[in-house]
């Protein structure tokens, strides 16, 4: 019985919050109130670069005068 | 005799006046090119972030007169390549330009200026392009 009664206080407060959140029941999910947003403008953006910066390439390589060394 | 000079003449002078001719042509783009190179060498001009050249403190006549020609064609090039993508301003089209000059166009020792930067001198390696640049950091 004594030794019982001391091993208890040691079991570590991690493991017991486990055993809390299970007396509380089931997990609830709600839907958000507003649309979900996809941000695509970034990747867009980024493409829009990459093109250009390929138009910029042929524009030198095509019109070397105006780009003199 | 005489008909033998001035044939001799004719001989001589013929390809002297074809060459002055084509170095005529030729001349003005030509030398507005090495009056920018020479400068750039000098380190008093240099490519910029926004796609046109800069010139760094007092120049010539002759350099600010090339850099302004030179520009007044950059730009309309990028008109005419803005013009054909949508929603692409003349602004873009020098931005991308400028990545691509600041990656290619300068050799190390020139100078060149990033977006409100003061003038820098390229060193080894490659130039930090701004964020924008899809070729930033390459």
């Amino acid at each position: 019985m004594n030794h019982r009664r001391s091993a208890w206080p040691k079991v570590p407060t991690v493991m017991m919050l486990p055993m809390i959140g299970a007396l509380t029941g089931c997990i609830q999910v709600r839907a958000p109130d507003k649309p979900i947003e996809i941000n695509l403008n970034v990747k867009i953006q980024q493409e829009v670069i990459v093109r250009l910066e390929q138009d910029a390439k042929q524009l030198i390589d095509n019109n070397p005068e105006l780009f003199p060394e | 005799m005489t008909r033998n000079l001035t044939r001799n003449m004719a001989r001589i002078i013929a390809p002297v006046l074809f060459a002055s001719l084509g170095a005529f042509a030729a001349g003005p783009a030509m030398a507005q090119d090495s009056v920018i190179s020479a400068a750039k060498a000098a380190g008093t001009v240099g490519e910029q972030a926004d796609g046109y050249l800069g010139t760094k403190g007092t120049v010539s006549a002759d350099v600010r007169g090339a850099v302004d020609a030179l520009n007044i064609k950059r730009r309309a090039a990028y008109t005419d390549l803005a013009a054909k993508r949508s929603g692409v301003t003349v602004a873009d089209m020098a931005a991308a330009t400028g990545c691509q000059t600041l990656k290619s166009r300068v050799s190390q020792g020139q100078i060149y200026r990033l977006n409100g930067g003061e003038w820098q001198v390229k060193g080894a390696g490659a130039i930090s392009l701004p964020d924008y640049c899809a070729t930033a950091g390459g």
